[in-house]
């Protein structure tokens, strides 16, 4: 049996290692996993785990990302609880086995410290790698700190591994900002944490020889559409048990989780939307704004980009003048995707704020507090005429000419 | 020959003719279970005792595909296997060391069986798919002498 | 292990098949016989990882499978890490004791054809056996991506046409050497390595079950003769395999540890090469007067190869 960790009540752990503790406290029976920048460190702290004692299940060290995640689908496909971790370039190596896990419904956890695609090389925080698994069938929950990469991480088993869900989950965390930087953590006791957690429910497993199974088949036209349909549906629906979860994990922490994370938004006039470490970013430049320039602004956070919260946003931002969505990745030749996304949302309901799309941050650029507050406050320079008075998308941060696209055709 | 293993499934299903069930009847994960219910140690279950799944495409036909068909002569086997062994289609029916016949659910036709058949004449002979059994018996060549070098 | 018996066919052929009829493998088709051989040289059970090509979209075709054992198909090119990743598990519920029956005996095996496993899934399959998992690695070896319809792979021979590496009037086909893919697993320093064909059953079959009793990685290069991509008659299979291995085409030969070669296969009568290609469709231009040097260099290199497999054999080293 593993040995167990003492914990203080207040550790300072970074990202990285808020996860890593995290996984441990799960007991998995396997982990294969390959490192990459920024996400090293979970996979060795884990080593270091698994080198002391700590560790019962499997740590197996592949050769590449996509054979860590094919390595993951066998090992969950034989009935136990997996994990991995992975940024950047690996998971862009692992892409085509995301979508053979979640078609299979395999509850893989998967955490993406999220960095910047090559090329050109860059090992800093952007969301590029992040939105790459936006069409992969996996729920995909984003930590804004290191205290929430813990919490999610124990969150995320309990979701993907729901008999009703039986979907893999990434848990998303901000390269370098939120993977290296020590905060408080407070975590649970190592029995506390695997109890909310609960044993693995192994389903059409492999190593069932009663019961032979055959995962992977072909389907073909006849079939393959009802297939993805209904993994859409257990996508879709996966928020029951995400909201379920997240509750027990109040009651249990006093911590508390939604969907869609939102912040001052009671009475706010105008907002940010975003995503990741940007979010506490932005909070601040909120409350700086509301003290010293009574510009009643609020921050709205998507906590879970898979299945994306439609209804959720739509209610949040429903009495807003104007919002702008910041997306973290070069959407290439379009608006950004969460833009596109809660503008869908908003288009469908009477309200329809002004939306417009920032692009930043790319390549771990700084966003600073100032670049939150010019946001916000031409946010307020739309909504008090009514329109908007900028192009709809524009780049934040860029050196040299000022970088943006399309003029609104509502009338001024 | 399915008068042979006259409890199984062989073959009752054509390729392609399934009943397409809607999405919210297809298998969880695309998994497929080869069995209804449990089988502890299914290498020591014969396949005719076996509870096949409509999945296990045991229960599938693929008769259609042959032109031509191996027929069996039971008075010249020598139960040597060799058709066994190598069938590509699993389609040599053996128990207890003994051939049974010809898997015509499963046969494709090719034609490995006759070729690696080592009796003179063979004891499996290919014959046009219409032929009935009892007239491509009746048609059995004889003994070939050897052909001097 | 339950190792089948084998001592002669009657009563090999008293198991209990594994592998069901109705799959979409082409009549005649040599990955079959390989792979029903290999199920039957076992009773225990048997965890099968295959990769995408011939086998896996002809055994698994939605509503149905031909598999009466826990088999998965993930991609092209990692059959190696899914089984690897089935046998980790396996390890970790033995250790944990949440396994259903946790003395029930347990084989991995992956199957991946020529383009898994020389060229796509080359790296999953080095990464596996460096790991030292617990498996047996089969590569149904017909020399092209014949899923595809016949393109060349490294394990194409010189002078082969294929869709991709084409005889033409200018052409005669393939012109870079098959990868030595029994050496480069051998080099792993994996326990069993071997090159085995359906034609030699026994041999065959015996090589399966030193693989699968022996505790590591074990690699088993088998010539797959395709009757659709090779151009023959769909029941000459087992004859284009017999002078496959009796033309020295695919000598049968296993090294241990990486290191100690035996023979396996001394034909009695060596056949020259040109009756093995003159046998098949996708060799045929090599009979036109200005190919013959394509013969010449593939005898030339069969002859040197058994020259050296014959001296690594004697060397002992």
């Amino acid at each position: 049996m593993a040995d167990k960790m003492e914990l203080n009540e207040v550790e300072v752990w970074d990202g990285n290692y808020a996860a890593a503790q995290a996984l441990r406290q799960a007991q998995i029976d396997v982990v294969a996993a390959y490192p990459i920048t920024p996400s090293t460190p979970i996979v060795e702290t884990y080593g270091a785990f698994v080198a002391n004692g700590y560790i019962d299940g499997e740590y197996v060290m592949v050769e590449s990302e996509h054979g860590a995640m094919s390595t993951c689908v066998g090992a969950a496909a034989s009935g136990g609880r997996v994990a991995t971790a992975t940024s950047s370039q690996g998971f862009m190596l692992m892409v085509e086995v995301l979508y053979q896990a979640s078609g299979m419904r395999l509850p893989i956890i998967l955490n993406v410290v999220n960095r910047a695609i090559a090329s050109p090389l860059n090992v800093r925080g952007d969301h590029g790698d992040m939105y790459a698994g936006r069409d992969s069938g996996w729920v995909q929950l984003d930590a804004f700190n290191a205290q929430e990469a813990y919490d999610l991480n124990l969150c995320a088993f309990k979701i993907a591994e729901d008999v009703n869900v039986r979907l893999p989950a990434m848990v998303h965390q901000d390269g370098f900002l939120t993977s290296h930087t020590a905060q408080n953590v407070s975590p649970l006791s190592d029995d506390e944490a695997y109890e909310f957690i609960g044993d693995y429910k192994a389903i059409d497993e492999m190593l069932d020889f009663s019961k032979a199974v055959t995962y992977g088949a072909q389907t073909e036209e006849d079939w393959h559409y009802e297939h993805k349909a209904k993994q859409h549906r257990a996508l879709m629906d996966s928020y029951v048990v995400i909201d379920r979860v997240f509750a027990e994990f109040k009651e249990k922490t006093g911590r508390e989780y939604k969907r869609v994370e939102s912040y001052m938004m009671e009475d706010a006039e105008v907002a940010i939307v975003a995503l990741g470490s940007t979010v506490e970013t932005a909070i601040q430049a909120a409350e700086e704004l509301r003290e010293n320039e009574g510009l009643k602004a609020g921050v709205v956070a998507p906590r879970c980009f898979r299945p994306f919260p439609f209804e959720d946003i739509q209610e949040v931002l429903k009495d807003v003048k104007a919002v702008a969505v910041l997306d973290r990745s070069c959407p290439m030749g379009a608006m950004g995707a969460l833009f596109n996304e809660v503008s869908a949302s908003m288009y469908t309901t009477t309200s329809r704020p002004i939306i417009t799309n920032f692009i930043y941050g790319l390549g771990g650029r700084d966003f600073s507090l100032e670049d939150a507050k010019h946001i916000f406050r031409e946010q307020k320079g739309h909504a008090d005429v009514g329109y908007i008075t900028t192009q709809i998308q524009q780049f934040s941060g860029l050196r040299g000419p000022k970088l943006g696209f399309f003029e609104s055709k509502r009338s001024k | 020959m399915k008068g042979v293993l006259p409890t199984d499934r062989r073959g009752v299903r054509e390729l392609g003719a399934e009943d397409l069930v809607g999405w919210d009847e297809v298998t969880h994960g695309v998994v497929l279970n080869s069995f209804d219910g449990i089988v502890e140690d299914v290498a020591q279950v014969a396949p005719e005792e076996r509870p096949y799944s409509d999945f296990n495409s045991y229960t599938a036909t693929v008769a259609s595909w042959r032109v031509i068909k191996p027929v069996y002569n039971r008075d010249i086997c020598i139960d040597c296997q060799n058709c066994w062994v190598w069938c590509p289609d699993t389609s040599i029916i053996s128990r207890d060391k003994q051939m049974l016949g010809i898997d015509y659910d499963h046969c494709k036709g090719c034609g490995v069986c006759v070729e690696v058949c080592p009796t003179n004449p063979k004891s499996l002979l290919m014959f046009a798919e219409a032929q009935e059994p009892e007239d491509a018996l009746a048609k059995w060549p004889e003994k070939k002498k050897k052909e001097k070098k | 292990m339950a190792i089948t018996s084998i001592k002669n066919l009657k009563e090999f052929s008293t198991v209990n098949e594994r592998f069901e009829g109705a799959h979409l493998l082409c009549p005649g088709c040599a990955h079959s016989m390989i792979v029903r051989e290999l199920m039957n040289a076992t009773d225990d059970n048997l965890v099968i990882s295959s990769a995408t090509g011939c086998l896996e979209v002809c055994t698994a075709v939605y509503p149905y499978t031909s598999w009466d054992t826990s088999w998965i198909h993930i991609g092209f090119e990692n059959a190696a890490s899914a089984v690897s990743g089935a046998e980790a598990m396996y390890k970790a519920r033995k250790r944990k004791g949440t396994l259903k029956d946790p003395d029930a005996p347990v084989k991995f095996v992956a199957f991946g054809g020529d383009g898994a496993t020389y060229d796509i899934g080359f790296q999953w399959l080095s990464g596996a056996v460096e790991r030292g998992h617990d498996f047996t690695y089969i590569c149904l070896d017909n020399e092209n991506y014949a899923n595809t319809g016949g393109q060349r792979s490294s394990a194409t021979p010189v002078g082969a046409h294929t869709t991709t590496a084409q005889a033409g009037r200018v052409s005669y086909g393939k012109k870079q050497k098959k990868k030595d893919m029994v050496a480069i697993m051998a080099a792993h320093g994996a326990p069993y390595v071997a090159q085995l064909a359906p034609n030699k059953w026994k041999i065959m079959a015996k090589g399966f079950q030193k693989a699968l009793e022996t505790e590591g990685p074990c690699f088993i290069n088998t010539v797959s003769a395709c009757t659709t991509e090779w151009k023959f008659d769909p029941k000459d299979t087992i004859h284009i395999t017999d002078l496959a291995t009796d033309t020295l085409m695919f000598p049968i030969y296993e090294i241990i540890d990486g290191h100690e070669l035996n023979i396996l296969y001394r034909p009695k009568n060596i056949i020259p090469v040109e009756e093995y290609l003159a046998a098949q469709g996708r060799y045929k231009h090599l009979f036109k007067p200005e190919n013959k040097h394509v013969i010449e260099r593939i005898q030339k290199e069969i002859d040197e190869k058994w020259e050296y497999l014959q001296r690594r054999e004697e060397s002992r080293v």
